[in-house]
């Protein structure tokens, strides 16, 4: 008989938007950067804008569509992240989505007390070493600003920790260009080299201009940094409904589209071709409790928009789920968490970052993460669809089935259950009396479990000596210049 | 909650009987943001002679102090509060050239300002918009201002009390710094300091030397009050 050729699987996705209400969106955002303008506080920014065809008039610089464009068709679909090993490990492009942490949370759950405390360099570190182990978590941040270094060396040490505590690529955050120098340096140390670093990044940077339409001198500084030296780099503003962005969403969408869109044009104007990841973020303010909400059902919608607006553009894009305005690992956080991760994954948001945040991002969590890993884990099972094939179909066994007799013990059980099923690790599926006498464990308290398990086990393979040794020397001369200074 | 008559009430025309009456009337009004009927009845509060700083004080500042401590107790939502705003300014815009100098009262000058470095704002101009809305006088020196400038606004404008915003822990000390520098100016013992945003800790507060730490923006407002001695 002729092999007949396998039926394909529907993997499902969603989209938020049509042809039309991305056009409409696209339109508006070319109307507020050639109309409205924005405020570029860079001067380096500005003359590369206005040199492009930009123009200045009643104090901001109006960009027109051309620039845009332009910038689009020379930026690249796709941008292929390694590990700190040189392992192509997260290729960011249409149709793969990739999780991890969020950045610089003043505060941290303790592992061990439970107590909420200021995070510290070790927390960094730790988070990191946890990440490192979970398999759904493919890439890094910092989860916390560490409070026992000298304020402006934070983005520094938690870099240090990062990746010291994990070989998986890392997004890092950065103060200002010093930073950003001291950060390369080290970067090429591990990579062992400026070409080798640039040929397989480990490492993405993440800045962000203020909403709406201000682009901070020491952001554009930094996003040109990135333009300069060929690090792959996000600029996702944040048109937060009713603070940063207007109360409804396709005005936030339309303001964020055009703020990012002028971070690519700057980048594709210093270098083109430059590693841009596309997006924003479009939290909820919360008009009782005036936070910005983590675990608004706005965000998912928002990014699942604004991943239409990628694919649009061919431009691979960032997105924010696994996150909680919870302050503990709760039912809440679990929802919040779960709804978040599963739009991810249907919008294939290619990056998805602040996982395991909880309290609207001022604390970090290593139970978050872990419960996060198990929610990845199960939406990705979901998204595998329904294989339709001779072997699943089970034609023979149903024949065979005894009516009303079951499958249990059926041939076709045995030889499909270990991939016909999904199993869960950290969810309890316990009868009751198996559960008491267990010490009658909620998630949370199996998620803590877990990680301190990880803690103790798991290993890292530790940085190349070359690169310690450029850190010593980066510290030190921090070190030295703050002597100076005081 | 609910204060006063409803508003409809008014729209279909029936008079005041009493003053009183027409205060109260205001600060219901008020209360639900209706601008156009609150400046309407303070027309007719004013044709029925009343002096200026009593609708200011009986209505409108009434009806605010109940907005307080609505959405403070969690009852009110923020667009309420700026609705509620809204409508006290429609009555003040009226009263503002009425009012004798020195009539207009102010529940203290409060100078507001996100430290150096730092240029997150919506936290802070909610903090100021609700200080408005209690009756303080407002400056507002923006994002990044540096120790100098505050000790150079505390200079000009002599407010009774300063809030200083951070919501990065790498501008934090930036706070102290002004501290410090208000006291070599020697201006520390004119102004009671209060500072907030999402990194800081109430023993944080204590620590840097400040009077007072506010988590948000409706207990902010109450601090305020407290440190001013109402
Ligand atoms: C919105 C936001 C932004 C916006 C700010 C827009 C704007 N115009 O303000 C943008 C996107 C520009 C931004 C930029 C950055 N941000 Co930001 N941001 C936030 C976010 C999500 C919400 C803050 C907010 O507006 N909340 C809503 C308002 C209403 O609440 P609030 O600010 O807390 O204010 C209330 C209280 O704190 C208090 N209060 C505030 N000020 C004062 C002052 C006084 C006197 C009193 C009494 C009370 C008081 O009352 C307010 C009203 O209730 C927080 C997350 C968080 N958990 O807070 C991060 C957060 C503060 N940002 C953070 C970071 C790291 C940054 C960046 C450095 C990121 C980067 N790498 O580029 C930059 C810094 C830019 C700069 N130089 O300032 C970190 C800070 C971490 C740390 N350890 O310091 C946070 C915690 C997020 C995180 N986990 O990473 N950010």
């Amino acid at each position: 008989m002729t092999e007949q050729i396998p039926i394909e699987t529907l993997h499902p996705t969603i989209r938020m938007l049509s042809d039309e209400q991305i056009e409409a969106i696209h339109h508006a955002s070319l109307d507020i950067l050639s109309g409205t303008g924005i405020v570029m506080k860079n001067e380096v920014g500005r003359e590369l804008l206005v040199d492009a065809g930009a123009w200045e008039s009643e104090g901001r610089i109006k960009i027109p569509p051309h620039l845009v464009m332009d910038a689009i068709a020379s930026a690249s679909p796709r941008i292929p992240m390694f590990n700190r090993l040189g392992e192509l490990t997260m290729p960011l492009e249409a149709g793969k989505v990739f999780f991890g942490p969020g950045s610089d949370c003043p505060f941290t759950i303790d592992v061990e007390t439970g107590q909420r405390r200021k995070a510290t360099a070790e927390d960094v570190r730790r988070i990191a070493h946890l990440c490192d182990s979970l398999a759904q978590i493919d890439f890094v941040m910092s989860m916390g600003s560490p409070s026992d270094v000298p304020p402006l060396d934070h983005y520094l040490h938690s870099f240090i920790s990062m990746i010291r505590g994990s070989v998986k690529p890392n997004v890092y955050t950065a103060n200002n260009r010093e930073d950003m120098e001291d950060i390369y340096r080290i970067a090429c140390a591990v990579a062992g080299g400026e070409d080798e670093l640039r040929e397989k990044p480990f490492m993405l940077h993440y800045a962000e201009p203020i909403s709406p339409l201000l682009y901070n001198d020491e952001s554009v500084d930094k996003l040109l940094f990135c333009a300069e030296k060929g690090i792959p780099v996000t600029y996702p503003p944040s048109p937060n409904t009713g603070g940063g962005g207007p109360i409804t969403l396709a005005g936030a969408l339309a303001l964020g589209n055009a703020e990012s869109l002028v971070g690519l044009a700057l980048t594709q104007l210093v270098r083109p071709g430059t590693p841009f990841l596309y997006g924003m973020n479009t939290a909820a303010l919360d008009m009782k409790s005036a936070i910005v909400s983590y675990g608004s059902p706005e965000w998912p919608l928002g990014m699942a928009a604004c991943a239409d607006l990628a694919r649009y553009y061919d431009l691979p894009v960032w997105g924010t789920a696994g996150a909680a305005d919870s302050k503990v690992v709760d039912a809440q956080a679990g929802i919040e968490a779960a709804i978040s991760m599963m739009s991810a994954f249907l919008t294939r948001c290619n990056l998805v970052h602040d996982v395991g945040y909880i309290e609207y991002g001022t604390t970090s969590s290593m139970e978050m993460l872990v419960v996060a890993d198990e929610i990845i884990r199960e939406v990705r099972y979901i998204m595998g669809g329904v294989e339709i094939s001779e072997r699943t179909l089970a034609r023979e066994a149903i024949h065979r089935a005894k009516p009303g007799g079951g499958f249990l013990a059926d041939d076709h059980t045995l030889d499909n259950w270990k991939w016909a099923q999904w199993r869960p690790e950290l969810i309890d599926r316990m009868r009751y009396d198996r559960w008491v006498e267990k010490g009658r464990k909620d998630m949370a308290t199996r998620a803590n479990e877990r990680a301190r398990q990880i803690l103790a086990e798991h290993q890292v393979p530790p940085l190349p000596e070359a690169a310690e040794e450029v850190i010593a020397e980066v510290l030190k001369e921090r070190e030295d210049s703050a002597k100076r200074t005081t | 909650m609910v204060i006063g008559l409803p508003s409809d009430h008014l729209r279909k025309g029936r008079t005041m009987d009493t003053k009183a009456h027409v205060l109260e009337q205001i600060a219901s009004n008020l209360y639900k943001g209706e601008d156009d009927v609150v400046a309407t009845l303070v027309h007719q509060a004013l044709d029925q002679g009343m002096a200026p700083a009593k609708i200011l004080n009986g209505g409108l500042i009434a009806g605010m102090d109940e907005v307080g401590k609505d959405f403070k107790a969690g009852d009110l939502f923020v667009p309420e509060v700026l609705i509620a705003a809204r409508a006290m300014h429609a009555g003040m815009d009226i009263l503002r050239p009425l009012l004798a100098e020195g009539e207009v009262p102010s529940a203290g000058k409060y100078l507001i300002g996100t430290v150096q470095g730092d240029l997150h704002d919506i936290g802070k101009n909610l903090v100021k918009m609700m200080l408005e809305g209690a009756g303080f006088e407002t400056i507002d020196l923006g994002t990044d201002v540096k120790p100098d400038a505050f000790v150079a606004a505390v200079r000009e404008h002599q407010p009774q009390l300063i809030g200083m915003s951070a919501l990065l822990t790498t501008t934090m000390t930036g706070m102290k710094a002004t501290i410090e520098g208000l006291e070599e100016a020697g201006l520390r013992d004119t102004v009671k300091i209060m500072v907030g945003g999402a990194p800081l800790t109430a023993a944080f507060a204590e620590q840097i030397g400040a009077d007072a730490y506010a988590p948000d923006a409706a207990t902010a407002v109450d601090v305020a009050r407290n440190l001013m001695g109402v």
